[in-house]
């Protein structure tokens, strides 16, 4: 199953770079039917009404979908359908891949520009919609939403397993470089590294940031790769650790006051906030979406928060950023590097959280000691590679059940990659005004 | 040229990468610091701001003190049982006496009777 999905996703980005560079080399997309169309429109010169209504007809074809076909708008409709099909048949992150699909289709649908349809064009209705991603504003409403849903109590029972959640972040930063390596500038690697973050909305946030040309692929490269964690977790896990280790059971968690429930989001959002003010808006929600939960006076607010609001963030957030997956300025070699890039950054990273686990291993004893699996969880996917934890650990031993011990550093993750982006954002800012980029 | 304008920017990666990888780590242990402290902390400044509260129960004239703040566990766990088999089995003797009750409705020819009887004719 695992393989074949891998198999289903590499082929499909092998599909994309044939047939760009098929696209590139053939030159087909140099002229549309519909530029022709128009041509022999403008010489004709419009007589009688037989002229005049075919001269209509002409430029009402010239207008249509067919007409202006190119074939990395074919190409970008064909990767679009897929990604619906995979969903469905194979219930792979439908929630994401139906509406990114559904857009990247809407985005691919030629035609003529100037008439405010396109998502790049101002005005139009997308590019409105689109501005939410733009500007930065869903992420952040995506991240109360999952403030509002997610449990710190292992976090808080063990809060050493939040070292773990920083160790991941490794990733983000040695991608980073390996980014400005492969002839990116700094604000356009700083976006791509942080694909190893493993998390959308903040990747998607930086991205809108620093480098706005690459948010499609970024975006679309960083949903992929979290879909794909049970199947590049795996293995690296294994290579990392011995069998004994991943038989270590963990001490149950201690139970966690309400009082300590409240003080989390409190403490975590004036503690990090200070330190890392530019991830503000992510942080600040997400805190203040955990508080909303816990603290059991504003249920109404948190459902709302962790149901519907999040569902149409998620609608708009994944069509639009699938729209913006526009044939002409997503079918580029920088999009290519950005996948690889990103499937780097996510090995990275997991291989970093797992050698931190080990080395904290070092230094704890008897009961304390941790198992190093958890480390995986470091990458902020939730709850998807805390589920990687889980399952690897039970093939260690199928009495060994991980997921609430890999939870902790799940979410720690997820505040790791949001200090993470901060701190790039500021960096970056600095960079910019002394003029070094 | 080319080559040292990519050198110019390795080298601020480079910088940016140990920094963020150092505060990255700073912030998460700041926060890992700050809890440990809690676990020991929140229980002694709970305790002082309530005091505990202690209840005496009495049951055939001996007297049971429970610290009210330190309940254990298993106390909880017992608790909810009972809770729960109270409330599950409330419904086992239900009384079998059927009353029926006339219920009075506003009149209105929406849900009058007498036109779905007589169907369309009424109206001629």
């Amino acid at each position: 199953m695992n393989t074949k999905r891998l198999f289903i996703v590499f082929g499909a980005i092998a599909t994309i770079m044939i047939s760009w560079a098929a696209a590139s080399a053939a030159g087909l997309s140099n002229q549309t039917i519909g530029e022709v169309t128009q041509a022999a429109v403008a010489t004709g010169a419009p007589q009688d009404f037989n002229t005049l209504a075919m001269n209509g007809l002409m430029n009402f074809m010239s207008m249509t979908g067919f007409a202006n076909l190119t074939l990395p708008n074919f190409v970008m409709i064909c990767v679009g359908l897929l990604f619906i099909f995979l969903a469905i048949k194979f219930d792979y992150e439908p929630l994401l891949l139906i509406p990114i699909g559904a857009g990247v289709i809407i985005g691919n649908i030629p035609f003529v520009a100037g008439n405010q349809i396109g998502i790049y064009e101002e005005g139009s209705v997308l590019s409105y919609l689109y501005f939410g991603v733009e500007k930065g504003i869903y992420p952040p409403l995506i991240f109360l939403g999952i403030g509002a849903m997610t449990d710190f109590t292992s976090l808080i029972a063990n809060p050493k397993l939040m070292l773990l959640g920083a160790a991941a972040q490794v990733g983000v930063f040695l991608t980073f470089i390996g980014a400005i390596t492969l002839g990116f500038d700094l604000s356009e690697a700083a976006a791509i590294g942080i694909i190893g973050g493993a998390d959308g909305p903040t990747a998607i946030f930086l991205s809108s940031k620093s480098a706005p040309h690459l948010l499609g692929a970024i975006a679309i490269a960083a949903y992929s790769y979290m879909a794909l964690v049970p199947v590049i977790q795996p293995p690296i896990m294994r290579l990392m650790t011995t069998p004994e280790e991943r038989k270590i059971r963990m001490k149950p968690p201690r139970t966690v006051t309400k009082t300590e429930k409240i003080l989390f989001p409190l403490v975590g959002l004036i503690l990090t906030t200070f330190i890392s003010p530019s991830a503000l808006p992510l942080l600040g929600m997400l805190f203040f979406g955990n508080l909303l939960k816990e603290s059991g006076h504003t249920e109404r607010l948190a459902n709302t928060a962790r149901t519907s609001m999040i569902d149409i963030i998620t609608i708009l957030l994944g069509v639009t950023v699938g729209a913006s997956t526009q044939a002409s300025v997503f079918i580029t070699t920088s999009s290519l590097k950005i996948f690889a890039l990103g499937a780097v950054a996510f090995a990275i990273a997991t291989f970093s959280g797992l050698a931190f686990a080990k080395i904290m291993n070092l230094f704890l004893k008897g009961d304390n000691k941790i198992n190093p699996l958890i480390g995986a969880a470091g990458v902020s996917a939730v709850p998807d590679s805390a589920r990687v934890v889980q399952q690897e650990g039970l093939r260690a031993d199928s009495n060994n059940h991980l997921l609430m011990h890999a939870m902790a550093p799940n979410v720690a993750g997820v505040i790791g990659s949001a200090v993470a982006a901060g701190i790039l954002i500021s960096f970056l800012s600095y960079f910019q005004q002394v003029g070094g980029m | 040229m080319e080559d040292q304008v990519t050198q110019f920017g390795f080298t601020e990666g480079l910088v940016i990468t140990l920094v963020g990888v150092g505060l990255v780590f700073f912030t998460l242990t700041l926060l890992f610091l700050l809890f440990i402290s809690f676990t020991y902390l929140v229980p002694i400044v709970m305790n002082k701001i309530n005091k505990p509260k202690q209840i005496v129960i009495k049951k055939d004239d001996e007297e049971m003190v429970i610290n009210a703040t330190k309940v254990s566990g298993e106390v909880n766990a017992a608790i909810a049982a009972a809770v729960y088999h109270y409330m599950a089995e409330a419904h086992d003797e239900e009384s079998t006496i059927l009353t029926i009750q006339k219920v009075k409705k506003a009149y209105s020819p929406w849900s009058s009777k007498i036109y779905s009887v007589h169907g369309s004719q009424l109206n001629r």
